[in-house]
C-alpha cells in the first residue's frame, strides 16, 4: 500500500510536466489561431500609407480611422450589407421553418408517405447533379438570375438539416403529440404549438449553420448578380475588393494623392481591406459564442446521423 | 386460431380502404411534406435531366438550335485531356491530405483539451478555435494571402529564424500548393472538428480511468488505454464517411487561392467544370466531367456507407 | 376560353403598341457593358445629359469587376445581353455565339452616311468570311493625316527619372535598358519615403500576358503581330512562332539575369491587373514591357499627383549586336490599323436597334465627335484663330479622374466609332493630338525632359511608323477555330516563362527552357500552320 502512494506521489511530480507543456501547446494554438484575425483588425486600424510598409503585428503602429470612414462613406458597403442581413434572415427563417416542417411530417410514424418521401430526400445527399445544371436550372429555367431572391429559393432547405431536426423530434416524448390529439388538436397545430417550440435547441444550432452558410456566401453573387451592384453581397464586395488590392506591402506607396486618383474601384488600400473583412466578419463573431452550447449538441446530432 | 381469422380479415378490409382514409386524416402532414417534396424534385432531381448534355456537343454556337448527340465523345476528350486528369490528382490530393492532417490534428486537440483540468481555460480555447470555422473562405483566403507572402510574417519568421535565406514564395509555387491549402483548412476546422471527439472523450465511463489509474498507469498509458479506443468508433465511423467525400476537395479555396503559376497544382474538378462549363461555355464537356466526379463520388459514398453498415454490426457495436 | 384569350391578345397589343409610340418620344434606357473595369459616370454628368437631350437616351453602364472571360461566358449562357455589348478582348465570343446583330444590315449610304463614310474603305478588313459586320472598331480609322506625338502601343518603359539621373543616355538596346536600371537601383534602392523600387515588373494577368510574351518580335524588328514573327521581305509572308525560337530565349535569360540581380520580384507573376496599375501609381516601379494605353490610369493618377517623374518614357528596344542576330532596326511603329472587333456591337436582345444606329451616326457627326473628344467649346477648350486650343487647366482635367466622372462621356467615347487623325480645318480630332496643346500644356518637367535630349515629342525617341503590312496586325486574327489549342499554346507559355526567368542558375535555365520547348512544340506547330494560312489569306484579300 505505501508502496503505490509513493509511486503515485511520484507521478504527480512528474505530472505537472504534462500540464504546463499541454497549456503552452494550447496557448500557442490560440495564439496561431487569433493572430491572422487580430492582425487584420490592426492594419484596419492604422493609418493607410504607413500600412503598405508592412511589419504591423497586432496593433496599430499609427491608430486611424480612415479606413472605415471611407469603407463607411460609400454606398455600395451599406447596400451590400443589407443585402447580405436580408439574405441571412429571410433564407435562415424560411429555411428553418420549411425543413423542420417536413422533419415534423416525417418524422410521423403513421404518415403513410413517410418511407417513400424520406427515400427521395435522403438520396439528394448522394446525387448531385454539379454545378453546371444547376446553374442551366436557375438562370434558364427560372430566370432567377439578377434577382434577390437567387439567394433565398435555391436555399430553402437542407436534407442534412432535416435530419438533424428529425432525429430531435424522434426522441422527443411521444405522449405530449399524443394527449394534444386526443384534445382534437391536428398535425398543424402540433407542430406548430407543441413540437416546434420544444425543437428551439435543436432550432437554434440549425439557424446558426444556415445563417452562417448565406452569410459567407459569395458564389451565388458571381454567378447569377455579378451585373448587379445593388445585389452585391457583402462577401463578394469583398471578394472583389481583396482582388483588387495590392497584395504586396513592398509596393510601399508614397503618395496618397496618386492612390486617390487611382478612382476606388481600381485599387483599394490594405487597409481598407482589412476593414471590410472586419466588418463582414463582426456579425457572426458577436453572434457565434452565445450558441455555442447548443451548436455542440447539434453537431454530435448530425455526426452521428450524418 | 380460427376465430380470430375472420377478425384478421375484417381489419385487412378496413386498412385497405383506410390507406385512403388515413392520407385524407393525414392532409396536414401531406400539406407540410408534399410541397417539400416537389421542391427536392426540382433542386436536386430535375438538374439530373442536364446529364443528358453530357452526350451532347453543346456549347455556346449549338445551345441556340439545339446540341447534337455525340455519345461519348465529350467523355473522350475529357479523358485525353491533361487538365482533367491534373484535377482529378489534385482533388484527390488534396483530399488525402486534409483527411489526414485534418484527422489527426483534431484528435490530438480534443485529447490535448481532455487533459485540461481548469474548465474555463477548456472553454476559453474551444471558443477561440472554433471561430476560423464561422469566417467565410473569401477572408480566409486574403487573411492566408497576407500571412503566406513573400514579405509576409510566415517569411518574416522563417528568416529570423535562420530556417531559409530567401523568403519562399509560398502562393506562386506549385510544389507548394497542396500543403498550403491543408494547413489552411487545418487552421480553420481544426477546433471544429474536434467537438465530435471531445463529446465521445466526455462520454467515456470516468471508472475507467480510475481503474487505470489504480493499475499504475500514467497519463500517457492512459491516453493510450483508454482515451484512444474510446473514441476508436467514431473515428472509424468518421474516416470511412470522409473517405466517401474524398471526391470533395473543395472549391472555393482552390478557385480564390489559385492562380496561373501554380494551376496544375490548384485545379480541382471543380474549378474544372466552372472553367470549362462557365468561362469557356463549353457546357456539355463540362458536364461530363461533372458528371464523371458526381459518378465516382456516389460509389465511394455508398462503398463507404456498406463498410462502415458491415463494421457497425461486426465490431463497432 | 377563346374570347379571355382574343380580349388579352387585343390588351397586349394596345400596350405594345402605347409602348412603341411612347418609345419614340420618351426617353429610353439603354443597357451597356463595357469589358473593361472604369468608373461609374455621376448622376449629373454633363456629356450624358446632353446626350439625353439630343438623343431621348440614358444608359446604365456595367463595367467589367472580375474575370473578362468568366463574366462573359455567365452572360452568354443566360443569354443576358445588355443593349450595347462591348466584350472587351474577348468580343469574338460574342460573335460567335450570335449574340449580336450584323450592323451592315442597318447602315448604307442614305440613312447612316456618316457611318457609311466611316468604314466604307476599310470594310473588307473588317467583316468576317460571311460579310458581317458586328462591331465598328473603336480605334485605329483616322481622318486626313494620322497624328502620332508619343507611341501608344507596345515599347519598353522606364521611368523618367531613372534617365534624367544618368543624364539622358540614349537606351537603344536591352543590355543598356537593364544596365541602367540595375546601376540605378544600386545608387537609389530606395525612394525618399523609404520605399524599396523595383525594377522591372512584368504583368502576366490573362490576356495582359502579353507584357510577358509579346516582346522578342520587337526586340527582333518587327511591330506587333501578336505572337507570330512574319517575314514581310521575301513575297512570301512566311509566319512562326517566335516564343519557341532560341532568339526568344536570349530574352528570358536577360530576365533570369534581372530575377536573379533582384530587379524583378516573384509577385509580378501572380499580380492582378489592378495591383499592376496600383504598384505603378505608386512610382516605385522603375520599367516594364507593356503599351502605353493599358497603364493609362497609372500615368494618370501619376500626373494628378504631381509625380512627372515617376512616369514613364517609351523605349524601342533592341537586341544588341552580340546576340549575334545583326545590328537590328526598330519598328515598334506601324500604320493605322483599325482595332477589328473592338468596341460596341448591338446585341440581339436590344428592342431599338434602329435608335441605336442613329445614335453611333449622330455621335459620329463633327459637332458630336467634338462635344465627345473635346467637350464643351467656352468650358473645356476655347478656339483661337481657327485652332482648338486647351488652358493648362482645361487640359489637367482631362487626366484627372474625378473630374472625367463628372464631364466626359468617357465609355461611349471608347467604345463607339470615333473619327481620329486630322480635322478638315487641320484641327486634331483627340484633344490629346493637338500639337499645341500638347507640346505647350506638357508639364514643364517633361517639357525639360525632352528638351534634354533635343526632342519635341515622345514619338522622337522612335523611327518613324512604317507601312502596315497587307494583313493588317496579325494578332486581330480570330483564333477561336483552334481554340483549345491556342489556348494550350498561350496556357504553357504563362506557366514556363516565370519558370524560366526564376531560374536560379543557368543548367536549370536551360532545362527548363528545354522542357518548355518540348511542350510547346506541338501546339506551336498547330498554331503557326493556322497563323500562315490566315495571313496569306489576308494578304490575298487585300491585293485583290
Amino acid at each position: 500500500m505505501t508502496q503505490i502512494i509513493v509511486k503515485k506521489r511520484k507521478k504527480h511530480r512528474r505530472d505537472l510536466a504534462f500540464p504546463i507543456v499541454n497549456t503552452v501547446v494550447l496557448l500557442l494554438l490560440m495564439f496561431l489561431t487569433l493572430y491572422p484575425v487580430l492582425n487584420t483588425v490592426a492594419i484596419s486600424f492604422n493609418d493607410g500609407i504607413d500600412a503598405v510598409r508592412g511589419g504591423i503585428g497586432l496593433w496599430p503602429r499609427e491608430f486611424s480611422v480612415e479606413a472605415y470612414k471611407s469603407l463607411l462613406s460609400d454606398k455600395l458597403t451599406y447596400n451590400a450589407f443589407g443585402i447580405s442581413v436580408a439574405r441571412t434572415v429571410i433564407t435562415t427563417v424560411l429555411n428553418i421553418f420549411l425543413t423542420s416542417m417536413l422533419a415534423f411530417a416525417l418524422s410521423r410514424k403513421e404518415y403513410v408517405l413517410r418511407k417513400p418521401i424520406t427515400l427521395i430526400v435522403v438520396l439528394t445527399m448522394y446525387v448531385n447533379a454539379g454545378l453546371i445544371p444547376n446553374f442551366l436550372l436557375i438562370q434558364k429555367t427560372l430566370n432567377l438570375s439578377k434577382t434577390f431572391w437567387v439567394y433565398i429559393v435555391p436555399t430553402m432547405f437542407s436534407c442534412f438539416n432535416m435530419i438533424v431536426i428529425r432525429t430531435y423530434i424522434i426522441g422527443l416524448p411521444e405522449a405530449l403529440a399524443e394527449s394534444a390529439r386526443i384534445d382534437g388538436a391536428n398535425d398543424l397545430r402540433i407542430f406548430w404549438q407543441i413540437i416546434f417550440p420544444l425543437c428551439m435547441p435543436v432550432l437554434a444550432t440549425v439557424a446558426l449553420f444556415v445563417a452562417v452558410g448565406s452569410w459567407n456566401q459569395w458564389f451565388d453573387t458571381q454567378l447569377y448578380n455579378g451585373s448587379k451592384k445593388n445585389l452585391y453581397s457583402l462577401q463578394y464586395l469583398l471578394k472583389m475588393k481583396l482582388a483588387t488590392s495590392m497584395n504586396t506591402t513592398n509596393a510601399a506607396n508614397t503618395s496618397v494623392d496618386a492612390l486617390a486618383a487611382t478612382s476606388a474601384s481600381k485599387s483599394t488600400p490594405v487597409t481598407v481591406r482589412c476593414a471590410i473583412t472586419v466588418v463582414s466578419a463582426l456579425p457572426i463573431l458577436i453572434v457565434y459564442p452565445f450558441l455555442q452550447r447548443y451548436f455542440v449538441t447539434g453537431m454530435v446530432l448530425g455526426g452521428v446521423k450524418g | 386460431m380460427t376465430g380470430a381469422a375472420p377478425r384478421d380479415i375484417s381489419k385487412m378490409k378496413v386498412n385497405r380502404k383506410s390507406v385512403w382514409m388515413r392520407l385524407i386524416d393525414q392532409r396536414y402532414l401531406m400539406l407540410m411534406s408534399i410541397p417539400m417534396l416537389l421542391y427536392v424534385l426540382l433542386f436536386n432531381y430535375y438538374p439530373l435531366w442536364g446529364w443528358r448534355y453530357a452526350f451532347q456537343n453543346l456549347d455556346l454556337s449549338t445551345i441556340k438550335e439545339g446540341a447534337a448527340w455525340i455519345g461519348l465523345g465529350n467523355f473522350e476528350w475529357l479523358f485525353q485531356e491533361e487538365l482533367f486528369w491534373f484535377g482529378f490528382r489534385n482533388t484527390l490530393a488534396m483530399s488525402l491530405i486534409n483527411l489526414v492532417f485534418g484527422t489527426a490534428s483534431s484528435i490530438i486537440l480534443a485529447i490535448l483539451l481532455n487533459e485540461v483540468a481548469n474548465r474555463a481555460f477548456k472553454r476559453t480555447v474551444q471558443t477561440v478555435t472554433y471561430l476560423p470555422h464561422f469566417l467565410s473562405m473569401v477572408i480566409v483566403v486574403g487573411m492566408a494571402q497576407n500571412m503566406f507572402a513573400s514579405d509576409g510574417p510566415v517569411n518574416s519568421l522563417l528568416i529570423s529564424l535562420g530556417i531559409v535565406k530567401q523568403p519562399v514564395w509560398w502562393l506562386g509555387e506549385g510544389k507548394y500548393f497542396w500543403w498550403l491549402v491543408g494547413v489552411i483548412n487545418v487552421w480553420k476546422e481544426v477546433g471544429w472538428n474536434s467537438i465530435i471527439y471531445i463529446s465521445t472523450m466526455t462520454s467515456i465511463d470516468p471508472t475507467l480511468y480510475e481503474a487505470a489509474s489504480i493499475d499504475g498507469a500514467g497519463r500517457f498509458q492512459r491516453i493510450l488505454n483508454v482515451t484512444l479506443p474510446g473514441i476508436k468508433s467514431t473515428f472509424v465511423v468518421l474516416l470511412i464517411m470522409n473517405i466517401g467525400h474524398l471526391m470533395e476537395a473543395g472549391f472555393e479555396i482552390q478557385y480564390l487561392l489559385g492562380n496561373k503559376q501554380v494551376y496544375d497544382f490548384s485545379q480541382t474538378l471543380d474549378v474544372f467544370v466552372m472553367e470549362f462549363g462557365i468561362q469557356n461555355n463549353k457546357y456539355g464537356r463540362a458536364i461530363s466531367a461533372g458528371m464523371f466526379k458526381s459518378v465516382v463520388g456516389i460509389i465511394l459514398l455508398f462503398l463507404a456507407n456498406f463498410v462502415a453498415k458491415k463494421l457497425d454490426e461486426e465490431t463497432l457495436l | 376560353m377563346r374570347k379571355l384569350l382574343a380580349i388579352l391578345l387585343t390588351l397586349a397589343m394596345v400596350f405594345s403598341f402605347a409602348g412603341v409610340a411612347f418609345a419614340e418620344e420618351e426617353v429610353i434606357t439603354v443597357t451597356v457593358f463595357r469589358g473593361d473595369p472604369g468608373d461609374q459616370p455621376t448622376d449629373d454628368n454633363k456629356m450624358y445629359k446632353l446626350i439625353e437631350e439630343e438623343f431621348g437616351i440614358k444608359f446604365e453602364i456595367e463595367f467589367l469587376a472580375g474575370d473578362l472571360d468568366e463574366t462573359l461566358g455567365t452572360k452568354l449562357a443566360g443569354e443576358d445581353y445588355p443593349d450595347l455589348f462591348d466584350g472587351g478582348n474577348s468580343a469574338e465570343k460574342l460573335i460567335n455565339a450570335g449574340a449580336l446583330i450584323n450592323l451592315l444590315d442597318y447602315i448604307n449610304e442614305t440613312d447612316t452616311p456618316n457611318l457609311y463614310n466611316h468604314i466604307k474603305d476599310i470594310l473588307p478588313q473588317i467583316v468576317n468570311e460571311k460579310g458581317e459586320l458586328f462591331i465598328i472598331p473603336n480605334y485605329g480609322i483616322n481622318y486626313n493625316a494620322q497624328i502620332q506625338n508619343a507611341c501608344n502601343g507596345p515599347a519598353f518603359f522606364i521611368q523618367k527619372q531613372v534617365l534624367a539621373w544618368a543624364d539622358y543616355p540614349q537606351i537603344k538596346t536591352l543590355n543598356e535598358y537593364f544596365e541602367l536600371i540595375e546601376d540605378y537601383i544600386a545608387a537609389n534602392p530606395t525612394n525618399e519615403n523609404g520605399a524599396a523600387y523595383e525594377g522591372f515588373a512584368i504583368l502576366c494577368e490573362d490576356w495582359r500576358h502579353f507584357c510577358l510574351i509579346n516582346p522578342v518580335q520587337h526586340l527582333m524588328g518587327r511591330p506587333n503581330d501578336g505572337e507570330v514573327l512574319i517575314n514581310v521581305n521575301s513575297g512570301n509572308w512566311e509566319t512562326e512562332t517566335f516564343i519557341d525560337k532560341p532568339y526568344a530565349k536570349a530574352y528570358y535569360e536577360k530576365l533570369n539575369e534581372a530575377y536573379n540581380n533582384g530587379l524583378i520580384n516573384p509577385d509580378t507573376f501572380v499580380m492582378t491587373y489592378d495591383q499592376y496599375i496600383a504598384k505603378l501609381s505608386s512610382g516605385t516601379v522603375l520599367g516594364m514591357f507593356d503599351q502605353t494605353w493599358d497603364f493609362g490610369t497609372a500615368t494618370a493618377a501619376l500626373e494628378t499627383a504631381g509625380m512627372y517623374e515617376n512616369t514613364y518614357i517609351a523605349l524601342p528596344l533592341v537586341y544588341d549586336e552580340e546576340y549575334g542576330y545583326g545590328v537590328i532596326e526598330e519598328q515598334y511603329l506601324n500604320g493605322a490599323v483599325p482595332n477589328k472587333d473592338r468596341g460596341f456591337g448591338i446585341s440581339v436582345k436590344c428592342e431599338y436597334p434602329e435608335r441605336m444606329i442613329q445614335l453611333f451616326e449622330g455621335l459620329l457627326s463633327d459637332k458630336w465627335q467634338k462635344l465627345l473628344q473635346w467637350g464643351i467649346e467656352g468650358e473645356d477648350y476655347y478656339v483661337e484663330d481657327g485652332r482648338m486650343l486647351m488652358t493648362p487647366e482645361q487640359y489637367a482635367n482631362r487626366q484627372d479622374a474625378a473630374w472625367k466622372m463628372k464631364n466626359a462621356a468617357l465609355t461611349i467615347w471608347e467604345s463607339a466609332p470615333k473619327k481620329q487623325g486630322t480635322q478638315d480645318d487641320g484641327n486634331a480630332w483627340a484633344h490629346s493630338d493637338q500639337g499645341e496643346n500638347y507640346f505647350n500644356l506638357m508639364s514643364d518637367y517633361d517639357k525639360a525632359f525632352l528638351s534634354a535630349y533635343g526632342y519635341k515629342k515622345p514619338a522622337d525617341f522612335f523611327n518613324a511608323p512604317c507601312e502596315l503590312a497587307p494583313y493588317g496586325e496579325a494578332w486581330q486574327i480570330d483564333k477561336s477555330p483552334i481554340q483549345d489549342d491556342y489556348d494550350k499554346f498561350l496556357l504553357l507559355q504563362d506557366q514556363w516563362l516565370p519558370k524560366v526567368i526564376m531560374s536560379a542558375d543557368q543548367a536549370e535555365l536551360d532545362a527548363n527552357w528545354d522542357a518548355f520547348v518540348e511542350e510547346i512544340t506541338p501546339y506551336a506547330e498547330i498554331y503557326t500552320e493556322f497563323m500562315q494560312a490566315e495571313v496569306l489569306k489576308l494578304v490575298e484579300l487585300a491585293t485583290k
